[in-house]
């Protein structure tokens, strides 16, 4: 569906992304995009929802260059971020004609439009000029002009911003169902806690640069480098007489009641620690990996390029 | 759900209607009030002078037709409206929105610009009706109207392409209206034929026998005829949006609203 290979971009001078490739597979999913601010992920959007052109390489969408291209183009949804709106205009008249440019017309337009004012919650509020919208209710119109066509790409930038809780988990309800109906879906964000709650496959930029792409836990195991805390509870003594004898393991902090052990690569430590306590070897009661979060891959993964 | 790209007709109605209820609005009145302020204060002096029986004088509806709208107003109204076209969704950040659709992205210039046409056309038209009140000449109320409209078109496409092609796009259109159009007169004749003032009086009749002698020209007057002076004008607001649209669909703008090096 989407690939990009060595795509960059640049801003004059300025290179907004470095030479990146990737794949997204055909099929509904959530791809999260994560970086913090100035990280490259706008620019990344904008190439592959056709806004701009890469400066270098390919991107391809449905198997062609997305950049004014009206058959990729049908098939994009684009959410930018931000809750603009064009001034002097009420939503269901701007729906309208977004729907229009999107090709559709007469009856399918009309239950284009109630489809997709239904599906964000504005079908009884779209008649109202965008200046006496919330900003919750302005980011469920641009919500609503993505999902008119129904797109089989969905991109949406920083989606979440300035949303009440309420309306965030009726936005991720949302985007769950779309990918359960075979959309695939490219979100970004800067916040780590949004990404993990919405989906596991993460591609994570940094200074303009992809640093990591897949789940967070096949992430973490491409940091063997990084030593990944497992807090051990039970008789911290043994646990760490028997940790001491494992060449994975990097560093240990005795507690109370617990042992926290620094280890590199945990897939082979774990089943031996499993083992040992399994077969009464090692006194252990309970076994809780501390950092297999995204918050800890984002931060191992972006230490060394600070 | 199969979609086909809309058809650049399609795609220029959409545009059209989509934004139309803007003229409605502030800086639609105020292109409205550039046309209704000096026929309107026109009107009014002639209606005060009639209530004292003075007739009306034909060298009034000119003066107001040339010093008024052509070289005053018709550029204002351009300067205040170009910028709510195509200009305005780059400045505020949602032309993105239009162009990840699957539409001809070079009919918008013109679809955003088309409502605002509509409504100043409307204006100009009304405004020559209404100096005919004061004493204009029948014969030349055809005339007027074709030039006011022609150049109104030609205007406004000038200034949607130079809002595109310049940051500070109404800073240039104004230089052009009040410094090129003025200046003309002691460049070399055959120039007259590159301002918006020489091709409306082509149309409009000439004011030759107005004019004071401050106006007196330091060059010859030029003569075009008056359907080639409509078709230029005509043709050059054609260009003009077609060259806008040009540009928009050449040019990566990205969501900052700026340019990327693509």
């Amino acid at each position: 569906m989407l690939v990009l290979d060595r795509a960059s971009l640049r801003y004059g001078p300025i290179l907004g992304l470095s030479p990146t490739s990737f794949e997204l597979p055909e099929g509904g999913g959530i791809t999260g995009l994560l970086g913090p601010n100035g990280a490259g992920k706008s620019s990344l959007l904008q190439l592959v929802s056709g806004l701009l052109p890469p400066s270098g390489g390919t991107v391809t969408v449905f198997g062609e260059a997305p950049f004014r291209n009206p058959s990729v183009l049908a098939r994009i949804g684009l959410v930018p971020e931000g809750d603009r709106l064009p001034a002097g205009l009420c939503g269901d008249r701007w729906l309208g004609m977004m729907g229009e440019l999107s090709g559709l017309s007469g009856a399918p337009l009309q239950a284009a439009l109630a489809r997709a004012l239904d599906t964000v919650g504005m079908g009884d509020r779209a008649r109202l000029p965008f200046v006496r919208m919330s900003k919750g209710m302005r980011q469920r119109m641009r919500l609503a002009q993505a999902l008119l066509h129904e797109p089989r790409l969905l991109i949406l930038d920083e989606p979440f911003n300035g949303l009440d809780p309420e309306a965030r988990l009726g936005l991720m309800d949302l985007l769950r169902r779309l990918a359960a109906e075979g959309v695939r879906v490219l979100v970004s964000s800067h916040i780590l806690s949004e990404i993990a709650q919405l989906t596991d496959r993460i591609l994570l930029l940094f200074r303009g640069r992809l640093l990591a792409e897949g789940s967070v836990l096949e992430i973490r195991h491409l940091l063997d480098r990084h030593p990944v805390e497992l807090r051990v509870a039970g008789e911290p003594r043994a646990v760490a007489r028997w940790a001491v004898e494992q060449t994975e393991l990097a560093a240990l902090r005795l507690e109370e009641e617990s042992v926290v052990l620094s280890v590199r690569s945990p897939r082979d430590i774990l089943p031996r620690l499993q083992q040992a306590a399994a077969e009464g070897r090692l006194p252990v009661h309970a076994l809780d990996p501390l950092d297999l979060n995204l918050e800890a891959v984002f931060q191992y993964l972006t230490k060394d390029h600070v | 759900m199969t979609i086909t790209a809309p058809s650049p007709w399609r795609a220029l109605r959409a545009v059209a209607r989509g934004y139309a209820p803007r003229v409605f609005q502030g800086r639609g009145w105020a292109v409205a009030a550039l046309v209704a302020a000096p026929v309107g204060l026109s009107l009014g002096i002639f209606a005060l002078g009639r209530l004292r029986g003075l007739d009306a004088h034909p060298g009034e509806a000119l003066r107001v037709f040339h010093e008024g709208l052509v070289k005053m107003m018709l550029p204002i109204m351009a300067l205040v409206a170009a910028p709510a076209g195509i200009r305005e969704d780059l400045e505020q950040r949602t032309l993105p929105l239009l162009l990840v659709r699957p539409a001809p992205v070079w009919a918008y210039p013109l679809g955003k610009g088309l409502p605002w046409f509509l409504w100043g056309a409307a204006w100009l038209v009304l405004g020559a009706l209404g100096l005919q009140v004061i004493g204009g000449d029948p014969a030349l109320l055809l005339g007027r109207i074709a030039a006011l409209v022609a150049a109104w078109w030609g205007e406004l496409a000038l200034m949607t392409l130079v809002g595109l092609l310049f940051k500070r796009g109404t800073l240039w259109g104004a230089l052009y209206f009040f410094l090129w159009e003025p200046l003309v007169r002691i460049f070399p004749p055959f120039l007259q034929r590159l301002t918006f003032t020489h091709h409306i009086e082509s149309l409009a009749g000439s004011r030759a026998a107005e004019v004071g002698a401050h106006q007196i020209l330091a060059q010859a007057q030029v003569t075009t005829p008056p359907l080639l002076s409509l078709l230029l004008l005509l043709s050059f607001g054609a260009l003009c949006w077609g060259l806008a649209g040009w540009k928009l669909q050449r040019t990566p703008i990205g969501l900052a609203g700026h340019e990327a090096e693509g």
